[in-house]
């Protein structure tokens, strides 16, 4: 490792850190959720080393639970994995000049806390050559954390008292990342109108909430920036 | 033997769309469009995950300030706009929505 390579690495093991006192209850409650629906820890713990993500692993376990048709609970693990085919776009061309065994470890990597960071990485000045090493070392430490905390949530299973809302951390994750993704009126106009689309179509089945309602964001987005243009 | 078809399935789910773009597709081809929408991409994604579970608690929507998730969230927010640290804006979320949990009682 270059010396420049590992102190970029070690830049983003410590930018990530902050973001890692939601990511420990949140493992936890997805560890525990597996468990509580009637997966061994074993099985748990490798649906998290296989998926790596929180909001994919909630709702595997939820459908798991309700004995759902395999299926169904993979085409809902695909639709609230949708988002992903956007922040890939979004960080592709970032990456787009490196080899195939950068890109690959990089995608396994990206979580919603990663593209946050990737997205705030990529804009800063300055040296850019090295800065995929400051991705990693963002996606690495948040993958350590993450696994640990599934585990501990699958091998001490729901032992938590309900009345802690420990649950609440998943939101409070996702909120503290909304704030900074609020730079323009267009992108204001995207969120409200996205999160009103999901409360509305909250009936559908399959989670098909979440994609309806981000398309429906994206496209409020995409005209509120167009009537400010004219 | 289920389960770890769903767990190899969701596994690959996941990656594939991760790697859709990364691995698979070269940016330089997007039309510009499509570039202009990538960039809405997280405030609605983000607001999408986050409103559920501040207003549906239960599974009904509750817009009431007697939800406490509501509020909690409100104050999370606030201090996120304020404060750039994910640790405090988290924290004075939970401790927020445990004052109001017990302040109901």
């Amino acid at each position: 490792m270059l010396p420049n390579a590992r102190s970029e690495f070690l830049a983003g093991c410590r930018d990530m850190s902050p973001v890692l006192v939601g990511t420990v209850p949140f493992g936890f409650v997805a560890g525990v959720a597996a468990v509580g629906a009637g997966m061994t820890p074993l099985e748990g713990i490798a649906l998290s080393l296989f998926a790596f993500s929180g909001i994919a692993q909630l709702v595997v376990a939820q459908l798991v639970a309700a004995q759902s048709p395999i299926l169904v609970t993979l085409m809902a693990a695909f639709i609230v994995s949708l988002r992903f085919l956007m922040y890939s776009a979004a960080l592709s061309p970032h990456v787009a000049h490196l080899p195939a065994r950068w890109r690959v470890p990089l995608a396994y990597l990206m979580t919603d806390q990663g593209f946050a960071m990737g997205v705030h990485i990529y804009s800063q000045p300055g040296e850019r050559r090295l800065r995929h090493w400051h991705v990693l070392g963002a996606g690495v430490t948040l993958w350590i954390v993450w696994q640990a905390s599934v585990i501990a949530g699958a091998a001490l299973g729901a032992q938590v008292p309900a009345a802690w809302s420990l649950d609440f951390v998943v939101t409070l994750s996702f909120l503290v990342l909304l704030g900074p993704a609020l730079r323009t009126r267009a992108d204001l106009a995207a969120a409200v109108v996205a999160g009103a689309v999901v409360l509305l179509a909250a009936g559908l089945p399959y989670k098909l909430s979440l994609v309806v309602s981000s398309l429906a964001g994206i496209a409020a987005g995409v005209a509120a920036e167009w009537m400010h243009r004219r | 033997m289920n389960a770890w078809i769903v767990i190899v399935g969701a596994g690959l789910v996941t990656f594939l769309t991760r790697a859709s773009f990364i691995v698979f597709a070269d940016p330089q081809k997007f039309p510009h469009a499509f570039r202009v929408a990538l960039a809405f991409v997280p405030p609605a994604v983000l607001a999408a995950i986050v409103l559920p579970g501040l207003a549906m608690p239960h599974g009904a929507i509750d817009l009431s300030l007697a939800n406490p998730r509501l509020l909690a969230g409100a104050a999370a927010f606030a201090v996120a706009l304020k404060v750039r640290n994910p640790i405090v804006s988290i924290s004075a979320g939970m401790v927020a929505l445990w004052a109001l949990q017990a302040a109901a009682g």
